[in-house]
């Protein structure tokens, strides 16, 4: 087994911690790393923080099992290994009419990390988190052995091990349910509004109408400014209906093109001067329209910049996702926006989204509103995060674990308040020597002992 | 149009087939059984709905070899292309000390391509046509104290694939040396390597796809590794064998 020590993080590139990798190119080779003293999986690194970290351990990354075992061309049903990226989805099935049900706003994910984080999408209010459509996976568990679950089958280990962070066991492969398509593109509303009111108002009067919504929130203006934001609304066009241009291309294979921020800039370039530059910009440039949009650029226009995530020089950043109830939603909402806008914003936008519920035991969603936001690593901005805690947790809120980098144990232990105690339980049983931890399980209290 | 890839596990060869398989090219992975080839042959039926199957074979099992290339011919008797890329790294301060380790980095990269090479070479000189790229090494250039085993059963493979190709050149059949510098593959997985000059399997696949279809000889993949293999092979000996390389 070869292993490879660097300094690794998550997206965020904070935190960071001296950690022994490998990458191992089959099930045999996983059985050997479950002799070592513990063990994470990891995919492809996008969740922000340290969930896909362990410095006391092995970090396993699943890249290299990433072969499809089946599909089927009637019923849209996939059964892949845990390594298949969206990107892989993406490429092989559009061209012949399937679409992955929920999708998050990287391709760069992999299954077994959708899995894991029971990733959520623009339709989290219509059809829930990527759980909707795993059907059933297989996984690796500290034992040795392997077990089949789904609803029906170990379902107790199933509802733990999706939005579960990997500390379940290796998920080997994934049966998954893909949304019959007729086109790449997509009918794009942009709706341009004054202030949250609005916003609110016309999440409502088109939850119906479209399948999938975000507002992306002006995060720096005040005063009569604040809560500016612009509002994208969009469903899958059907063929028949698109212009004969697009129906062309619709027909070839997708070239995706990139550039790529190659290094992390050596200072900070998000300062309160460019970030209210962008916030503005963002706001001013939109415009009230309908067009049609490739997926490629509706669902990822961040896949764009490989490496976006340099811009934020070497501190790193924090992603800071919140989700709270329904009720109340907007007040909460419009508390957090203050605050954020008293510190000066420091984020490139906030993206707010009606949210529905979820059965995963420590799936993030419920029926509400999630805001997502970043901020560059910087004096002042993890307190501020810990006054945004104190007002979710006051409204019955909690935090994306994915994202998050900084919650403290107490206080994600009454955010998910007799969901972790449920999960518990479930963990002692299939992995009571805490094989499978992180930096984040540790940091959250995410272990048995 | 088919290509038989042995070695199915490399990603460098997944790399190159995919390019194959995307031209509608029918893929045959061989590979030794614990590498699973059929699980590749499935995923890229799956991904490139073209016909894949998989046949088992191990480099160092020569006696198995001429079975082998007869079931992959009964498979696909028109067979255009077949890309090699067998390899052992292996460890050079193992091989100093033990034999066996120098033993199987020799037999794995030179003795069992050449056994399987002339096989598809007696076969291609009959019906004049047919392709075979194959994976030598920039480290087979020259040799340095710190993996002279590899490197000159690389250099030797090269060699032969130079005299293969001028045997077939006459025969309508073309022979590539590839030779890559560093990618980023298991065998390199853990190395302090320059990360400027390590590749990606998908980089290198492509060149190597390209080479195949332009019938080339000799190629470097990536390119600048023809400038740098250059300038060390232009160092005079009485200077290199003093250099820690």
């Amino acid at each position: 087994m070869k292993f490879e020590e660097i300094e690794l993080s998550g997206f965020g590139k904070f935190p960071k911690a001296m950690c022994k990798v490998t990458r191992p190119p089959g099930i045999f080779n996983l059985m050997e790393i479950l002799k070592q003293s513990s063990v994470i999986p990891r995919g492809l690194g996008r969740s922000y923080g340290d969930a896909s970290l362990n410095d006391t351990g092995i970090v396993t990354e699943s890249i290299l099992m990433n072969r499809f075992i089946s599909f089927d061309e009637e019923t849209g049903i996939v059964r892949c290994e845990a390594g298949v990226t969206y990107k892989d989805l993406l490429d092989t099935f559009v061209i012949r009419g399937w679409f992955p049900a929920v999708t998050p706003g990287t391709k760069y994910v992999t299954m077994g990390g959708a899995i894991a984080s029971d990733v959520h999408g623009k339709n989290h209010h219509n059809v829930g988190s990527f759980s909707t459509f795993v059907i059933s996976f297989k996984i690796l568990i500290a034992s040795g052995e392997i077990l089949e679950c789904s609803r029906t089958e170990n379902s107790n280990l199933f509802w733990a091990t999706v939005g579960g962070m990997g500390l379940t066991g290796f998920i080997l492969e994934a049966e998954i349910q893909l949304k019959k398509i007729t086109s790449p593109y997509l009918t794009n509303r942009s709706l341009k509004l004054r202030n949250m009111d609005e916003l609110f108002d016309k999440l409502e009067e088109f939850d119906k109408d479209y399948h999938y919504s975000v507002a992306w929130m002006d995060i720096v203006a005040s005063g009569k400014k604040y809560g500016r934001n612009v509002l994208l609304l969009g469903n899958h066009e059907e063929n028949d209906t698109l212009p004969d241009k697009l129906k062309l291309r619709s027909a070839k294979k997708y070239i995706e093109k990139k550039i790529s921020v190659p290094f992390e800039v050596p200072f900070a370039t998000l300062n309160k001067l460019s970030i209210t530059l962008f916030n503005s910009a963002f706001y001013l440039a939109a415009k009230n329209k309908v067009e049609h949009v490739h997926y490629d650029k509706y669902f990822y226009p961040l896949d764009f910049i490989l490496n976006w995530n340099h811009i934020y020089s070497k501190s790193g950043l924090i992603q800071y996702q919140l989700n709270v109830p329904e009720d109340k939603g907007k007040e909460a909402i419009d508390k957090i926006l203050k605050k954020v806008v008293s510190f000066g914003g420091g984020s490139f936008l906030a993206v707010l989204k009606k949210m529905g519920n979820q059965d995963g035991i420590l799936s993030f969603p419920f029926k509400g509103y999630t805001l997502s936001m970043d901020f560059p690593v910087k004096k002042g901005v993890i307190q501020m995060c810990r006054e945004l805690d104190e007002i979710v947790l006051d409204y019955g809120g909690r935090n994306y674990l994915t994202k998050d980098s900084i919650l403290d144990e107490k206080t994600f232990k009454q955010m998910y308040s007799g969901l972790w105690e449920k999960w518990m339980e479930i963990k002692i049983k299939y992995d009571p020597k805490n094989k499978f931890t992180s930096n984040m399980a540790r940091r959250i209290g995410l272990c048995p002992f | 149009m088919s290509l038989l890839v042995l070695g199915a596990n490399s990603l460098i060869a997944q790399a190159a087939a995919s390019h194959f398989a995307e031209a509608g090219h029918e893929i045959i992975f061989g590979g030794r059984k614990q590498d699973e080839p059929e699980k590749y042959a499935n995923d890229f039926s799956i991904r490139y709905k073209v016909k894949c199957s998989a046949e088992y074979i191990d480099a160092l099992d020569y006696p198995t070899h001429k079975k082998f290339i007869e079931d992959v011919l009964a498979k696909t008797p028109e067979l255009d292309y077949v890309l090699i890329v067998f390899g052992y790294l292996g460890t050079q301060e193992k091989a100093q000390v033990d034999f066996t380790e120098a033993h199987r980095i020799i037999d794995t990269n030179f003795t069992g391509v050449v056994s399987v090479c002339e096989l598809l070479a007696a076969e291609f000189e009959t019906r004049k046509k047919g392709n075979i790229a194959v994976i030598s090494s920039v480290a087979g250039d020259r040799g340095r104290q710190s993996n002279y085993m590899y490197g000159s059963a690389k250099g030797g493979l090269s060699v032969y694939l130079s005299g293969l190709r001028n045997r077939l050149f006459k025969s309508g059949v073309n022979v590539l040396t590839i030779k890559p510098g560093f990618v980023n593959t298991p065998m390199t997985y853990g190395m302090p390597l320059p990360k400027l000059l390590v590749a990606s399997p998908e980089k290198v696949g492509k060149d190597i796809y390209k080479a195949m279809k332009k019938r080339k000889s000799v190629i470097y993949t990536p390119f600048f590794w023809w400038w740098i293999m250059n300038i060390i092979t232009s160092i005079p000996e009485f200077i290199f064998k003093k250099l820690k390389l």
